[in-house]
């Protein structure tokens, strides 16, 4: 067993146990992981299922089912882009095009060099500001495609001249 | 009108339903069809598939019938053309995801594999590429509404790779309906959880934890998803797209719970796959890996098919006639102390009894046993506590104890199905004491888990008795009226001081406690034990010490309690029962009661050696001394030569003659001076008695093609008749039951004919509607007689002392509570080895390679105690080797507070056996499953981490 798996699984077994809901279930023990790590691996579905005393199968059933938990590392950085019915129609497809075609991505995941993830949104709360992205949790409102590039475009420029920054 | 019937109208015809009923059942019951596909008996309805739908008058839409709860004056229309319509339109959703380019044209039942499509239907889309052609429940349905050629939805293959690499079968899920069947059954019936359900909506499907394989997921390889799939997805790998020509019902040869398979038999006599009975009352409809997967040998090309003879040393082939001839011949001058007969644990009761009878009456000894007979003291200490040699309880109704304890017995392998009603009881709160040296799967499920360093079980047992006394949680009416001699086990226990215990065995008290609190007011309690590894000279003790806890309790003669002795053979019970014993004669006669002598010498024309004959062990002992110099083994046993007998082949060697009938040329067969061919539990009739003392009948399933097999029961017969003796003239197995009826009274009411007549027809099955296949098979129900069946009106008795201890009181033993000297500190193998063997470990690397055969290939783990590792100088992490007589085990050291000082100890996985067996060259590698054996060993450091 190797020292990183089994520190990951003392974060994990951490995370869980610093839980304060009054009932604890499968689902709170992942998005207690989901936040501590920022996705699920393999050692932490077989913490939780210890933990809850189910079985990993029982466990993946709950983590694979909602489209939240992601089970590889995220990237440093979070971008997401809201697709939600009101983005849509003010052209958030658009400004998704962009967004894929500067992180050289064809779809929802994580750069080559795990800089930064893309996520699709369903609906980030800001209708009215729409189309609406996010970086790292930081809303961003009335996007238009080359506006999108551009964050995008200097949020890849940090990680590379200036090294791993915070937005 | 009684209360609890219910009158609904399903189109017209009145069906009478059990309140809580759905309207499926009603509807099943009534013999009125409901198309259904995620449905299955004995499954928790579903409503996955939406085929059942139908319309209730007066009701809102259109409700699953599987889910809808019957009410009185219900009107149900199952065949309106509306409800017609609709499932029409739920299946054209259903079969956009699965290939159907087949299924809904009119020829599907015309074309070859081979034939040009008019329809451009790919190769890979058609139905008779499919493994399940044939036997496939969409298919049926599809053609049971008659769905139109074009369907409006657009079919898109999922493209997913087929999973062939785990062991017995293979799992395509493009065909996958996602009906739930696999997922619940493995769940709600198996209690084992190893696949779910991924994903969700359009993708959702069957799956495992991260994609893994089979062999790191928690699969028992049981193989009920295949059972219960109505479509290709799951099927097994072997004999994949055979068709059978006939089913056959018969029973398991494998161990001793007595699974009724139904058996598929394809065009060339083959048996190709097996499929468990649901209405039989010892597996419902649940089998094993060995019972579903482990038949090959039945048709195995190496397979015995002549008599033998060796001249110069050679063994040359022979006809029957000239075998039988010599044996008659050779074997008089052996009669009397010299000769012993030794039978197969899965020989037929009619075979045992004929057996016992050969020795006795024909070579004038008592020593005859069974060659898996190596812990004859499991059973004969707990008649002598309690009046019979068996178990007290049907299998079933552990499900429904309240607390279950297991001592030393790693029954989810070697007594599979017995362990699907535990885990299922667990499951609804039923309280689990497992005392065990070794992890085995139910440590996983037990609320306790009791681990005395090995040789202490004993004390161990003492300490939680002199705790229910202590306490004072005996029944005292109880033990009053059905026992005597309480006061000798006080006096036994006076001399169990717990502390030493707790010292001794390294339980704590607070565990030891709880097993108290837990298993004496628990009501009813069950207790389930093996002697897998207890040493021998505490076999007679434990027992007695387990079956005082059943009685202190009042644990005893009622539904629900009781106590189970596991046998390793098919039909060792039957066996014993019969007299197939050196010391007792049919229904538990002792040999040396004059009374019972006179009464078979008179029967059978004969005189009966007074003197009790040699047991197993006893047999290779003198056999290895020249005093025994002819034997007769039927079958062959690992016993021979894994050392449970000390070097058994040797001792073979040493005899002057030595007949074996077997099905393989095994190494005893090598060494004999007659071999002949045995023929296999499908090839012949009789019965089996199983663990709960049911006696069910076997029937020959196939005969293999120019073989000269023939069962024992004809070999010992003429061979008997050749010798000259009387009373051998059978003409069928049914005759030979009517005479162990005759003189062995709890089988007083048993024969061939009630066996079959009682046969209840529990369904008829149209074969115009699509059913499972499951239920297709069960056209049947037997469910066999439980002795004693006294007389030819007793209905058998399935629960023992259920009127009181009739016969006699029981007699409260007096155990010596003490340990076993397992102490090899001053050997070269000073420690004791405790293997385990887990479906899965959460907590542990896995690495299984993923290929044309999956591998599991980990670091094992060696588990052992502080203390000891200083002595060593090992430090956690180190790689050490256990090195014991059967090989050695290489691992990383951890230290673990539960190991004992003295004992390593190192916990394999299930997959890794499943591996190993499916790639076995042995014929029949299902009867040589390692058991989990407690041993000397040493332990070596081999380089620091």
């Amino acid at each position: 067993m190797t020292s990183t798996a089994e520190s990951l699984r003392q974060r994990v077994n951490r995370a869980l146990n610093s839980q304060k809901p009054k009932t604890i279930t499968v689902l709170s023990c992942l998005l207690a992981v989901e936040d501590e790590l920022g996705y699920i691996p393999q050692e932490a579905a077989e913490e939780v299922a210890r933990f809850t005393d189910s079985t990993i199968n029982d466990v993946w059933g709950v983590a694979s089912f909602y489209t939240n938990f992601q089970f590889q590392p995220p990237g440093r950085h979070r971008v997401e882009v809201c697709w939600g019915p009101t983005c849509h129609v003010l052209g958030a497809m658009d400004a998704i095009g962009e967004v894929l075609k500067s992180l050289d991505l064809s779809g929802e995941g994580t750069t080559d060099d795990g800089a930064i993830s893309l996520r699709y949104n369903t609906c980030l709360g800001a209708c009215a500001n729409g189309p609406v992205m996010s970086v790292d949790h930081h809303l961003i409102g009335r996007i238009t495609p080359e506006r999108a590039a551009q964050i995008v475009g200097e949020l890849k420029e940090r990680q590379t001249v200036g090294g791993p920054g915070a937005p | 009108m009684a209360d609890d019937q219910i009158t609904i109208t399903i189109d017209g015809v009145e069906v009478m339903a059990r309140p809580g009923q759905t309207v499926l059942e009603a509807a099943i019951e009534a013999g009125i069809y409901i198309p259904y596909l995620c449905y299955h008996p004995g499954l928790k309805p579903f409503a996955a598939c939406r085929m059942c739908v139908v319309e209730v008058e007066n009701g809102p839409g259109f409700p699953a019938s599987c889910t809808l709860p019957v009410a009185d004056g219900m009107v149900v229309k199952n065949t309106s053309n509306q409800v017609h319509e609709l499932r029409r339109n739920i299946m054209e959703m259903l079969i956009a995801e699965h290939p159907h380019g087949c299924l809904t044209c009119h020829r599907v039942d015309l074309c070859g594999p081979q034939d040009i499509c008019l329809r451009h239907v790919s190769v890979n889309d058609r139905c008779v590429t499919c493994p399940k052609n044939e036997r496939c429940e969409l298919k049926d349905t599809v053609r049971y509404l008659g769905m139109s050629l074009e369907s409006p939805l657009e079919y898109k293959y999922r493209d997913l790779p087929v999973e062939t690499g785990d062991p017995f079968y293979d799992r395509d899920y493009n065909l996958c309906i996602v009906c739930g069947r696999c997922v619940r059954v493995c769940e709600e019936v198996r209690g084992d959880n190893a696949i779910t359900f991924t994903e969700r909506a359009g993708q959702a499907l069957v799956g495992t934890s991260f994609g893994t394989s089979l062999l790191e997921s928690g699969c028992e390889f049981c193989g009920a998803c295949l059972d219960v799939c109505p479509v290709g997805a799951l099927v097994e790998s072997d004999h994949k797209w055979e068709k059978a020509q006939r089913v056959e019902r018969t029973i398991c040869p494998h161990c001793p719970v007595g699974c009724q398979l139904n058996l598929e038999v394809n065009q060339f006599g083959k048996v190709i796959r097996s499929i468990p009975e649901i209405n039989s009352p010892a597996n419902k409809g649940q089998a094993c890996f060995k019972g579903k997967f482990g038949l090959d040998f039945v048709n195995h090309k190496e397979r015995l098919k002549k008599p033998f003879i060796r001249r110069d040393g050679k063994l040359e082939e022979a006809s029957w006639d000239e075998a039988l001839d010599y044996m008659a011949e050779r074997l008089q001058p052996y009669k009397g102390p010299s000769f012993a007969m030794l039978t197969s644990p899965n020989s037929t009761n009619e075979e045992h009894y004929l057996a016992q009878k050969f020795a006795r009456v024909v070579m004038g000894t008592n020593s005859v046993d069974q060659t898996s007979n190596t812990r004859p003291i499991m059973a004969e200490a707990l008649q002598e506590v309690l009046g019979y040699a068996a178990a007290t309880n049907p299998i079933w109704e552990l499900e429904q104890a309240k607390c279950i304890l297991v001592f030393d017995a790693n029954l989810t392998e070697e007594h599979n199905v017995l362990g699907v009603p535990i885990k299922r009881a667990v499951k609804e709160g039923t309280r689990l004491i497992v005392i065990d040296p070794r992890e085995v799967e139910l440590t996983r499920y037990a609320h306790l888990w009791l681990r005395p360093r090995p040789g202490t079980e004993l004390l161990l047992l003492g300490a939680i008795l002199k705790g229910i006394l202590d306490q004072g949680l005996e029944r005292r009416e109880w033990l009053d009226e059905n026992c005597e001699g309480l006061e000798a086990l006080r006096g036994a226990l006076a001399s169990v001081d717990i502390d030493a215990v707790v010292e001794e065995s390294g339980v704590s008290r607070d565990l030891i406690d709880k097993a108290v609190r837990i298993y004496a007011p628990s009501e009813p309690s069950a207790i389930v034990y093996g002697l897998d590894n207890v040493p021998e000279e505490l076999h007679r003790d434990c027992v007695h010490a387990l079956a005082s806890l059943a009685l202190l309790t009042g644990n005893l003669g009622k539904a629900f309690s009781g106590i189970y002795p596991l046998r390793r053979g098919a039909n060792e019970q039957g066996a014993w029962d019969v007299g197939c014993v050196p010391h007792l004669l049919p229904g538990y006669a002792p040999v040396s009661d004059a009374g019972a002598r006179r009464r078979f010498e008179e029967e059978w024309g004969c005189r009966i050696v007074e003197e009790p004959g040699l047991s197993l062990q006893q047999i290779f002992d003198e056999a290895r001394l020249g005093q025994i110099k002819a034997m007769f083994i039927v079958g062959d046993s690992p016993n021979l030569n894994n050392g449970e007998l000390g070097d058994g082949l040797a001792a073979l060697e040493a005899l002057e003659f030595l007949v074996v009938q077997d099905t393989f040329l095994s190494p005893a067969a090598q060494r004999a001076h007659v071999v002949l061919p045995r023929a296999t539990f499908a090839e012949k009739s009789g019965t089996f008695t199983n663990l709960e003392r049911r006696i069910q009948t076997i029937r020959p399933v196939v005969s293999i093609k120019s073989s000269e097999a023939r069962s024992e029961e004809r070999t010992i017969c003429q061979l008997a008749q050749r010798m000259q003796a009387k009373g051998f003239d059978f003409s069928s197995s049914a005759e030979v039951m009517d005479e162990i009826a005759r003189l062995t009274p709890i089988y007083g009411g048993v024969s061939h004919r009630r066996l079959e007549a009682e046969g209840r027809i529990v369904f008829r099955p149209d074969v115009s509607n699509p059913l499972p296949t499951q239920v297709l098979y069960s056209d049947k129900e037997y469910r066999g007689l439980q002795w004693p069946c006294l007389t030819v009106e007793s209905k058998g008795t399935p629960t023992l002392y259920s009127e009181g201890f009739t016969v006699r009181k029981a007699r409260m033993p007096a155990p010596d509570f003490r340990k076993a000297e397992i102490d090899h500190s001053g050997s070269d193998r000073p420690f004791v080895f405790a293997p385990g063997r887990v479906l899965l470990q959460s907590e542990r690397e896995i690495d299984v390679i993923k290929g044309k055969e999956n591998r599991v290939e980990r670091e094992e783990i060696i588990e052992l105690h502080r203390d000891d590792a200083r002595m060593l100088g090992v430090q956690e992490g180190d790689v050490v080797e256990v090195q014991t007589n059967r090989g050695a085990v290489r691992g990383r050291a951890v230290f673990r507070d539960g190991i004992q000082r003295g004992v390593v100890s190192a916990t394999f996985l299930f997959g890794q056996l499943m591996v190993e067996l499916e790639a076995s060259q042995d014929p029949d590698p299902m009867s040589r499953v390692p058991g989990l054996e407690v041993t000397s060993a040493r332990l070596i450091k081999v380089s620091n981490p």
